[in-house]
């Protein structure tokens, strides 16, 4: 196995196109702009398109037309520009497009936006959240594969760790399984004959060939998220069995919440940690699981409480619930603040472990 | 074994070009490397810091570290945070004499005039290879010949012209630390 040295941007595009992504469309915004400039340099000699649109609704909507045309496709931004994409991911929800979103989000408080949306209608958009730059290799093209299996926008939920360390990675194209042909895709041959395709948000069809309309249309799509919801949810856990502490937390935190653990299960503290994989469908069966009979439940994230509220959905007892993290920026606002570091998190989870017998 | 470096400096000094080429000659070696790099948005004579770690398997260090074997110091300005995560009795490159050697007292100092080095072999602009050249000889994390690969590697076309210089500058840092003892055995590969 041979390792490139790559920028995690870098290693998502080049992973992304692996995947067959043959289209990318987005708009520079830090920390994101490193994929759309990798994407612009890689997708062209993979016989590609990568067009630097003038917006990100711009962006996305080109995505959104690609992707209906069959192509594997993707846009990107960080949180406040995947902001102005809500009504087209939602509308491609809806209407049953499959794209990838890449988040190179500067923070982690764009949980709430990646999870519940921002757009109208009974939607849910899956959520990969990698801890660091390897897994984010594979789930650059897990995203692809989720979304053409389920015919729904995923989005990537990425940071400014993931985005600009450079890191070894081996990069090759890997097999998730069989997905269902696209015969649903536009092909712009069916102009006149009265056998053209359509895909419409609504459903309503044509005089000629009728579809099932939005009552029974947005019904299946809710079954289908539904399905979705109790089947894709994705968790890593460690030391559970013995922990009388477990700390939840998401992405790169995750990754610094493990390092810490192990330290402090070196100095002799029952305690383990959680990491929800994906965001939504969050893992809540097992979280339940992992956490009953636990004293404490910390979560730890780097905004002001929002896997929180899913934490407090699941958990076995909510009464062992404390929250540990909170808003970090860096002073340029693009970057993750100071809790994002392993002596921090230890003195947190330290503080409330001091504390005794309950949170 | 993995193995952990702190560059701090300011910019101008070559920090962030001499880290890369310590990490992609690991990674060239077939070893795994991490680099971060986190700088001002001057051009020149803002802090500019890196670190990179090495290792035979997947890297347990996080991608900002939460402590360091060892460092190079281009510069003492900036430097604080980072070098306050050193363990102790690592090796520690500091450029003289705009660095004091006596600031680092928990490590293993090694100094190094790197201007007059860099200038006595025709590369005033290469200080921060000289700084590599010493480290490596010191750690010996990588071979030399991987140095100068990976540094020719990273030159843009219109940098070309400097590769000879470099490489000088980088075996002129080894043999500036020459024949001192390497205290810690258990860095060679």
């Amino acid at each position: 196995m041979t390792l490139e040295l790559l920028e995690g941007n870098d290693a998502i595009a080049a992973s992304a196109i692996a995947a067959g992504c043959r289209f990318f469309a987005g708009y520079p915004m830090s920390p994101f702009t490193g994929l759309l400039e990798s994407m612009s340099r890689r997708l062209p000699a993979a016989g590609g398109v990568c067009l630097n649109a003038e917006s990100e609704i711009e962006g996305v909507n080109m995505t959104l037309g690609a992707a209906a045309a069959g192509a594997r496709a993707a846009t990107g931004s960080c949180g406040q520009g995947i902001a102005l994409m809500q009504e087209a991911i939602a509308e491609a929800a809806l209407n049953e497009t499959p794209f990838v979103v890449f988040n190179m989000a500067r923070n982690q408080q764009d949980y709430f936006q990646a999870t519940r949306g921002g757009g109208w209608g009974d939607y849910r958009t899956i959520t990969l959240a990698p801890k660091d730059v390897p897994e984010a290799v594979e789930h650059a093209q897990l995203a692809f594969h989720l979304a053409d299996r389920y015919r729904a926008p995923v989005i990537f939920y990425g940071d400014p760790l993931l985005a600009q360390t450079r890191v070894g990675v081996s990069i090759r194209p890997l097999d998730f399984g069989p997905l269902p042909p696209k015969d649903w895709a536009l092909d712009g041959t069916g102009g006149g004959t009265g056998r053209s395709r359509q895909i419409w948000t609504w459903a309503m069809g044509k005089a000629t060939d009728p579809g099932p309309g939005p009552d029974r249309h947005w019904r299946a799509v809710a079954e289908k998220f539904a399905a979705i919801d109790a089947t894709e949810s994705r968790f890593e856990q460690a030391h559970v069995e013995d922990a009388e502490t477990l700390v939840v937390a998401f992405g790169s935190a995750a990754r610094f919440v493990e390092y810490v653990v192990d330290e402090l299960r070196a100095d002799g503290h029952r305690i383990g940690w959680f990491r929800p994989v994906t965001l939504w469908p969050f893992p809540g069966a097992a979280l339940t699981a992992a956490t009953t009979g636990k004293r404490r439940v910390l979560v730890f994230e780097l905004n002001a409480g929002q896997m929180l509220d899913d934490v407090r959905i699941h958990a076995a007892d909510r009464a062992a619930i404390r929250f540990i993290g909170g808003v970090s920026i860096s002073e340029s606002g693009l970057a993750f603040g100071e809790l994002m570091d392993a002596p921090v998190i230890r003195d947190r989870i330290l503080a409330v472990l001091a504390e005794g017998e309950r949170p | 074994m993995e193995r952990e470096l702190v560059v701090t400096g300011v910019g101008g000094q070559g920090i962030q070009l001499l880290a890369k080429t310590l990490a992609l000659a690991a990674t060239r070696e077939g070893r795994h490397a991490m680099l971060s790099a986190d700088y001002g948005g001057e051009m020149r004579g803002g802090p500019s810091r890196a670190s990179v770690v090495i290792g035979d398997g997947p890297l347990r260090a996080l991608p900002v570290l939460a402590s360091a074997w060892s460092a190079i110091v281009a510069h003492h300005r900036f430097g604080e945070p980072v070098l306050a995560r050193l363990r102790p009795g690592g090796p520690a490159i500091v450029n003289l004499p705009l660095v004091d050697p006596a600031s680092l007292p928990r490590m293993t100092v090694y100094g190094v005039d790197a201007t007059a080095v860099a200038t006595s072999v025709g590369a005033p602009q290469a200080i921060g290879f000289v700084l590599l050249g010493a480290y490596n000889a010191v750690t010996r994390l990588v071979d030399p010949a991987s140095l100068v690969a990976a540094m020719e590697e990273l030159l843009p076309p219109y940098r070309k012209q400097h590769a000879a210089a470099n490489a000088r500058a980088l075996e002129a840092g080894a043999a500036a630390i020459g024949g001192r003892d390497v205290r810690h055995a258990e860095v060679q590969r």
